[in-house]
């Protein structure tokens, strides 16, 4: 910005409306089908058009819109990225201080898919954990001395993922000055727009009584298990009250719950009970851990059809609350 | 009268350890970042959050308090005395914990009792759902270090430093590795790189080092090129375990492992010509008839045979306590020892660990499996007075299987 020398207040001239129509059409275009095109107006308009994007999209403070936006901007990214060659990507990486190398090819010559890059699996994990198709997971990449391969393609996949959590982070701060009418108006119509299609997205509300019926394997195993007083494990216990609590059960029949349990003591349970409910401590309602994850502690009983469609368990409830609901006549579709 | 007698007696015998030892007791690196916590004797409970400047302060106050466990956070803190969501977490070390627990081992863990809550009674079984006496469902569970468990926890071990040094390439330098005074070991890697990995990347490494989520597909197995035995990282483990399972594998295992009847066969009739095969391309294209389905089956025994058995929420928790070298493990007291990782092999817990080695002391013991301890083998006893070696008797005291009587200090 500095380098435009553009200042923020004089961002209500008519000189700069054609930034500013840029700005606003990138959040529309993230808002209404989760990307952000290439552009083809003028360096001078598509450079600064993304900083005040950021900023319109940081002033309506809406979480969800930052998410969605920021996505967006590294799918475009992304598509960029994909043509660029071997060294321009290099480049790029060098700027986010990625470990990365290019593939030696005796390296490259044992694998028989072809492999361009090497980086270092930390770098790699932090940007695909957001990632969860199989050939992600890091057991299914060939990795030696600490370098994963990557494929071109695959390496610039990752800095897209590095860039969309750059963009959170920028949309992440407070903004601390008083913002030009030409951009706090946007920034309201903006706000309106994404709220009137997340009206339409979002999923039906929780029913008020939890359903056992709808409950994954996963829970329905560790919900019979508390009853007869079978030690669960400590994540084991967390998931299953985190996602009883979501599931709108009262505290005190989550705490009912374990009481038959060889080490319960009323006082310590409900402690915990009400810490993740979000009622003590932190004050954060915890949520229960996603698939893969209670995969990975053996809480994962075996999938389901249901379970194959989704990635965590209360994702499975809602899902599974909708095919109870069409079934039961009084909501069923009317002809 | 007795069972505080005991107490006490524990208590003193630590307490001598640690004005003998004082000095060994190594305080972790960034000494100051770490949270402390002590286990007490007395309450059993934890006392936790507790900082320190320097080593001093920090023995100074081992020796006032006089605990039963002494752990520190395997996580940097800014303010590592304050509650949990005030500390200001700045990373943590990774750490893997390799316990018999989670391995299943060859004795089957036959030495391993229970305790009901309710009436007393203890057996040397499988817990079951209701004690048998009274119908009471609590139940205090008493394991116990057994060799047959230790040698099973070893070789996982190795098989999980092979993992981080090959595959994740840390050095033997940045590997510390640890007998953890029971029935396991530690290993703790201490590596800027891997400081800020969050408990989701954390995942991703437990489920690497276990071979948890790996996808058959995605190892070629299908085109010409399968896994061969050379071949590194999981592509060679897969090849090792599929040429260990199909070499040794008897009719029982084919068959629990889902193979069809035609693929079973196949597989016994044609032993000695699959191990020829790994000399090539290995048996992937050479079994008539084995579809992909079945190979998956095998790549699944394959896995499960490399896959190296840690304790999973250990690894994931970035906030975790970990004991501190050199102190003791109120369940044995043993202690928790480290080691170069090259020295794994000929360690033994039973020699090496020891941290009483003088005088004999006579107990009453109530109930105590076969055990083995300084290249000696006790038990088993049940409602006997015996007289053994400290650390022997240690073990049985801190396992509260035996009662204390009276002690017999070596003549010096």
């Amino acid at each position: 910005m500095q380098r435009l020398d553009l200042r923020i207040t004089e961002l209500d001239n008519p000189e700069y409306s054609r930034i500013l129509e840029r700005a606003e059409k990138r959040i529309e275009e993230a808002i209404l089908y989760a990307l952000v095109s290439e552009g083809r107006g003028s360096d001078e308009v598509e450079i600064p058009s993304f900083p005040i994007a950021v900023m319109m999209v940081a002033a309506t403070n809406d979480p969800f819109l930052k998410r969605r936006y920021a996505l967006a901007e590294a799918k475009r990214i992304y598509s960029i990225l994909k043509q660029e060659n071997r060294q321009k990507l290099n480049e790029v990486a060098q700027v986010f201080n990625w470990k990365v190398k290019p593939a030696k090819t005796e390296a490259a010559k044992s694998q028989t898919a072809t492999s361009d890059f090497t980086l270092h699996f930390t770098n790699y994990l932090k940007n695909t954990s957001n990632l969860r198709e199989s050939k992600w997971k890091l057991v299914n990449r060939n990795m030696l001395n600490g370098e994963a391969h990557l494929t071109k393609d695959e390496a610039a996949r990752l800095l897209a993922e590095e860039v969309r959590a750059h963009v959170e982070k920028k949309l992440d701060i407070k903004i601390g000055i008083v913002l030009p009418k030409a951009v706090t108006k946007r920034a309201e119509r903006l706000k309106q727009l994404f709220l009137s299609r997340r009206g339409q997205m979002r999923q039906e509300e929780m029913p008020r009584e939890t359903v056992l019926d709808a409950f994954p394997p996963c829970m329905r195993q560790l919900y019979n298990m508390a009853p007869s007083g079978r030690h669960i494990s400590h994540i084991g216990r967390f998931a299953l009250t985190s996602f009883l609590i979501n599931s709108g059960m009262p505290i005190e029949n989550v705490i009912e719950c374990f009481r038959p349990a060889s080490d319960f003591s009323e006082r310590m349970t409900r402690y915990q009970v009400e810490h993740i409910a979000g009622d003590r401590g932190s004050r954060t309602k915890y949520i229960p851990p996603r698939c893969d994850t209670l995969r990975t502690h053996g809480i994962c009983p075996g999938m389901d059809e249901i379970c194959r469609r989704v990635k965590h368990p209360l994702a499975y409830y809602r899902r599974k609350l909708r095919i109870i609901k069409t079934q039961t006549p009084a909501t069923a579709p009317r002809a | 009268m007795n069972k505080i007698l005991t107490q006490e007696f524990i208590q003193e015998k630590f307490a001598e350890y640690y004005r003998q030892n004082l000095n060994s007791v190594k305080p972790p690196t960034s000494f100051e970042k770490r949270e402390f916590a002590f286990l007490l004797f007395k309450e059993r409970t934890m006392l936790r959050h507790k900082g320190f400047k320097n080593a001093e302060d920090f023995r100074s106050f081992l020796q006032n308090v006089l605990p039963s466990d002494v752990y520190y956070s395997s996580a940097y803190y800014e303010k590592p005395e304050e509650e949990m969501d005030a500390k200001g977490w700045i990373g943590a070390d990774l750490i893997f914990d390799i316990d018999a627990d989670h391995i299943p081992t060859p004795c089957n863990k036959h030495h391993d009792a229970w305790t009901c809550k309710n009436c007393g009674t203890t057996r040397r079984e499988t817990k079951p759902e209701r004690c048998p006496k009274c119908g009471g469902q609590k139940f205090d569970d008493i394991s116990w270090p057994c060799p047959i468990c230790l040698e099973s926890a070893k070789e996982e071990t190795m098989k999980l430093i092979d993992v981080l040094d090959k595959d994740f390439g840390f050095s033997t330098k940045e590997m510390k590795l640890a007998f953890s005074g029971h029935r396991g070991y530690h290993v703790h890697i201490e590596n800027e790189a891997v400081r800020t990995l969050d408990s989701i990347a954390r995942k991703e490494i437990v489920d690497f080092v276990m071979g948890l989520g790996l996808e058959p597909a995605l190892y070629d197995f299908e085109k010409g090129e399968g896994p061969k035995l050379d071949d590194s990282g999981w592509k060679g483990r897969i090849a090792k375990g599929t040429y260990e399972f199909l070499l040794t594998a008897t009719t029982d295992q084919l068959e629990k492992a889902d193979l069809r009847r035609k693929t079973i066969s196949l597989i016994i009739q044609q032993r000695e010509k699959i191990v020829e095969s790994w000399k090539e391309k290995g048996p992937w294209k050479m079994l008539k008839g084995v579809g992909p389905d079945n190979w998956k089956k095998v790549i699944q025994q394959a896995v499960e045979r490399q896959s190296v058995k840690i304790d999973t929420v250990v690894t994931t928790d970035v906030h975790r306590l970990i004991r501190l070298a050199n102190t003791l493990h109120g369940e044995t007291g043993l202690k928790k020892i480290e080691m170069h990782v090259n020295d794994i092999e000929g360690f033994d817990p039973f020699n090496n660990a020891i941290a009483f080695s003088h005088g004999i002391i006579t107990v009453d013991v109530v109930d105590a499996p076969q055990f083995m301890m300084e290249d000696r083998v006790y038990g088993p006893y049940r409602n006997q007075r015996v007289e053994l070696p400290t650390a022997a008797a240690m073990l049985l005291l801190c396992k509260g299987a035996a009662k204390i009587m009276e002690e017999i200090v070596d003549v010096q």
